[in-house]
């Protein structure tokens, strides 16, 4: 049963409109975020957008004296960089940062639990600034977050990705070569209580700052669930939209046949999150910014294949996704020749055509059954679908509307997706409303059709 | 690169044109290159080949008892069909094996709908779900209409666990599902499909996720085709409206059998002939005496398949009285093991629903079933192995097993074996494994040692020893190890 409220309706009557033109630019060859040696980051109070008509007010992290963003920018830097994070607060509170993973000296403003912290801004008083200096000694996937009342400030929003490239190896998550990948993509994932945050809105009303007292986090009970700070469908729109200020990172998988796909996850809530990937196992190569491998072991000779890995909190899980191929399918997953007029000429010692990556003992195989008619079948799932028409990569086909405002199909490229979404199924809603949450699609497109 | 789209979306309704499909034909069809293997229960001759049934033309079936569906007992004036026509069984799942004339095919055909369920503590659930109707014929299917059970043989309704579903490497599965409809939500209308959790190499045509591919309507069926080629423990559920659909149960078991089985392999002094893996990829391409340490190591003596699923009672209640569901609030009380909360775990038999319908085919013990499908208990005998695909399919809970006085050993996850990129045996024995919905591992109990007595498998989430306000039951199973076989 589908239920959404008309608010959710009209949302995705506007999504879909974005839909159109996904295939035009969804996705990256790399991780969006801010790169250098030295940040600042200015903690500030502002709103997102969820996919249920809904606004959350937040607390996050803005680039200098940039509007703030949920997450917090990713901070891309280089391995045996010297990085300097400076730290300014326009919230009623105090904050923190910490880097785990990482041997971080701080000064400036106050001493707290973790860290130094910065105190709560007030009015007409100069805000003060802590710095935060390490040394960026190993490769690999890291969060950060706010280490003062973590429990309620990284719930607000206070926590983003910390990705250390290796020197001299920029398409590699580490320093050997089996992390090379082609594409690689951030899967920072989040969970958050929207009844905590009207509480805590309500209760900052006061000039005199937050009644933090007010806001009982024993009761914290999430009902939306995010990936780079979106929930889906939002996740597959474009980086950066204006409808989305505080939201700008998106999370659309878009590659080739044959890539090899980096995905890093981190979990940057306080629950876990089964995520699968359809289409094809990963290989889980390191977790919290180290391979998995034998002492002695240069390569990630311990790694470990799964089509499900959770996402534990506060950990990091670097991946290798496919490559898929569509090998050994039984047939020819580029449609037969009456179908889609093309060759396959294997590489000598191999199965596969070094250009369009087809695995060529399948080549020409027709589909081994007949599919049901198209009266037969409902595409898509509330208005949001990505069949191309076909089964076949490259072969658009028509697609009945799935939705008024469409009056035509949104995978134009003939490419095929699949869902990568949390496990844990009721986190595909958000705040009650099916579909949404934890997921997005990624997108297969034939080589040749450029990616952008 | 823009102009490249632009140029494929005027050229998209050109493709289109060209691929409309010419005919269109009846809704209810079953796709099966082979006619299914039956055990001949008529006691008749099939002539020098095999008996089998042709679901598509049971007329062409060379068992006798096949032929004709439209036979009525002059008595009841029910259909005979499906006592006199009975298809091979799986030795290890009691359910239609989907065997057919040609080895290296396996047919299988379930319907979907929703259905009534026994909790342990007694209390009814509805649920959606799926039903192996492997045995009827196309035209039985046809002929029901969108629901299912009025002759009195397909006795309607969902049963849970799902059908479990085996094929071996090397055997393409012809998997054709019929969405009958809901009896008891007719207005909900809903679509249907089957996901293979983990299929490699998987195309959307046949991965069963509506967004990237579609739902099947009622009234129409879909011919799913998995050509197996890789070993391991997978999992299937509808991927439609997923919250809902899978906490309602339509979730199942699913595990591909390897190639070496039936080939002699020693390890550590016993020799095997059944695996969880392919776990010598060297079989056969390297001389005699060529050591490969992984060799025989997933071996086993008994196998069988455990899926952890949990039913929040308020949810179902909500979805069979027209209620607004409340995912934000889903929270589970009944925890199972194939379908069934402690004791109806180690139940052997099919149990039935308060209306009397076969309900829960599946025990959470490993079971022998003769040619009739009578069923008994199958202890281990100490000094065996025994296999567990282990898979979760929870949709909001975590769960954590052990087997107290037994060690696992964990050989595989996700589907593959335990053996890290270089050829590092990554197996590990442990006490406990943790399963998030959507994982699953291959564990090996070693009973070498192990006093004979009843073991028991257990949740180690306590409070998931229940079944919902009985304070006793909920995920837990039996494992009885007998003497040594002399």
């Amino acid at each position: 049963m589908i239920q959404t409220t008309q608010q959710g309706r009209r949302l995705f009557i506007l999504l879909l409109g974005a839909l159109l033109v996904l295939p035009a630019a969804p996705g990256r060859a790399t991780v969006l975020g801010a790169t250098g040696r030295t940040f600042t980051l200015t903690a500030r109070a502002d709103t997102i957008s969820t996919g249920d008509g809904d606004s959350m007010w937040m607390w996050g992290l803005g680039l200098g004296g940039g509007r703030m963003q949920y997450p917090g920018p990713t901070l891309i830097v280089t391995e045996g960089d010297s990085i300097t994070v400076i730290l300014r607060n326009q919230l009623p509170v105090p904050v923190s940062l910490v880097f785990p993973g990482h041997s971080v000296t701080a000064s400036g403003g106050t001493q707290g639990m973790l860290t130094r912290e910065v105190p709560a801004a007030r009015p007409g008083v100069p805000g003060q600034a802590v710095v935060y200096r390490f040394t960026a000694t190993h490769p690999g996937t890291f969060s950060y977050h706010s280490g003062t009342l973590p429990d309620l400030e990284v719930e607000m929003g206070l926590v983003g990705a910390l990705i250390v490239r290796p020197r001299g190896s920029p398409n590699q998550a580490y320093n050997d070569p089996a992390s090379a990948f082609d594409r690689e993509f951030l899967y920072l994932v989040t969970e958050a209580d929207p009844v905590l945050h009207q509480q805590l809105a309500f209760s900052c009303l006061s000039a005199a700052g937050c009644d933090l007292a007010s806001v009982d986090l024993t009761r914290r009970h999430p009902t939306d669930w995010f990936v780079n700070g979106r929930t889906f469908p939002d996740t597959m729109m474009d980086p950066f939209v204006a409808y989305l200020p505080t939201q700008p990172y998106n999370c659309a998988p878009m590659f080739h046949p044959g890539d090899r796909v980096l995905i890093r996850w981190v979990a940057g809530g306080a629950d876990l999150h089964p995520f699968h990937t359809h289409g094809q196992n990963h290989l889980v190569i390191a977790r919290d910014g180290r391979l998995l491998r034998t002492p002695g072991s240069a390569a990630p000779d311990l790694a470990v294949s799964d089509y499900t890995t959770t996402n534990v909190p506060g950990e990091t899980v670097d991946a290798l996704w496919g490559p898929w191929t569509g090998e050994r399918l039984g047939w020819d997953v580029y449609g037969t020749q009456d179908i889609n007029p093309h060759t396959c000429n294997a590489a000598p010692g191999s199965n596969f055509d070094p250009v369009s990556r087809e695995y060529c003992p399948d080549h020409d195989k027709p589909l081994p059954v007949t599919l049901p008619s198209q009266s037969d079948v409902t595409y898509g799932v509330v208005g949001v679908g990505m069949w191309g028409g076909t089964p076949y990569l490259g072969v658009s086909g028509d697609v009945p509307p799935i939705n008024p405002a469409s009056s035509t199909q949104m995978n134009v490229v003939g490419g095929i997706s699949f869902m990568w979404h949390s496990h844990a199924e009721r986190e595909l809603t958000t705040n009650n409303i099916f579909i949404g949450g934890m997921a997005t699609m990624a997108l297969i497109v034939p080589v040749g059709t450029a990616i952008p | 690169m823009q102009t490249s789209i632009r140029w494929t979306m005027r050229l998209a309704p050109v493709v289109a044109a060209l691929l409309t499909p010419p005919v269109a034909r009846a809704a209810v069809f079953i796709q099966c290159p082979a006619p299914l293997l039956t055990q001949n229960a008529t006691g008749g001759s099939c002539g020098a080949g095999p008996c089998y049934l042709d679901p598509k033309n049971p007329a062409a079936s060379s068992d006798p008892g096949c032929v004709d569906p439209e036979v009525v007992d002059p008595v009841t004036g029910k259909p005979t069909f499906f006592d006199t026509c009975k298809v091979r069984l799986d030795p290890v799942t009691g359910q239609p094996s989907g065997e057919t004339t040609d080895p290296t095919i396996v047919c299988r055909s379930i319907t979907c709908g929703d259905g009534h369920v026994n909790m342990a503590d007694g209390s009814d659930m509805y649920v959606f779900g799926f039903r192996d109707v492997t045995n009827a014929p196309e035209s039985l299917l046809a002929g029901a209409g969108f629901f299912l059970g009025e002759d009195g043989s397909l006795t309607g309704g969902a049963e849970f666990a799902a059908p479990t579903l085996v094929a071996r490497v090397g055997q393409r599965l012809y998997l054709t599902l019929t969405n009958v409809g809901f009896r008891e939500r007719p207005d909900l209308g809903d679509p249907h499909t089957v996901h293979f959790h983990g299929f490699p190499n998987a195309a959307p045509v046949f991965d069963g996720e509506p967004m990237s591919s579609f739902g099947l309507n009622m009234g129409a069926s879909l011919t799913y085709f998995y050509d197996n080629q890789y070993a391991g423990t997978y999992m299937w559920h509808c991927h439609v409206e997923a919250a809902e659909h899978m906490q309602m149960g339509m979730l199942g078991n699913l595990y591909i059998l390897p190639a070496q089985d039936g080939q002699a392999v020693t390890h550590g002094g016993q020799t095997y002939t059944r695996f969880a893996y392919d776990d010598c990829p060297t079989l056969g391409t390297l001389p005699l005496g060529t050591p490969d340490p992984m060799c025989g190591t997933t071996g086993y003596d008994v196998m069988y398949f455990l899926q952890q699923a949990s039913f929040d009672p308020v949810f179902h209640y909500n979805d069979q009285t027209y209620q607004k569901l409340d995912f934000a609030n889903m929270r589970d009380t009944y925890a199972m093991l194939n379908g069934r909360g402690y004791p109806d775990t180690v139940n052997p038999g099919v149990m039935v629903n308060s209306a009397g319908a076969p309900s829960q085919p599946l025990p959470a013990i490993p079971f022998t079933v003769d040619a009739q499908g009578v069923r008994a208990p199958l202890a281990i005998a100490q000094g065996q192995r025994l296999l567990l695909h282990l898979s979760s399919l929870a949709t909001e809970s975590f769960f954590t097993v052990t087997v107290l006085g037994i060690p696992m050993r964990i050989v595989g996850q996700g589907a593959q074996l335990l053996r890290g990129p270089t050829g590092i045996n990554t197996s590990y024995v442990t006490g406990s494994v943790t399963l998030s919905g959507g994982e699953a591992v291959d564990v090996i109990l070693d009973t070498t040692g192990v006093p004979p007595g009843t073991y028991f498998l257990y949740t180690t989430n306590l409070n998931h020893l229940s079944n919902d306000a009985e304070d006793f039951g909920g995920m837990m199973t039996e494992i009885v190890v007998a003497s040594a076989a002399q």
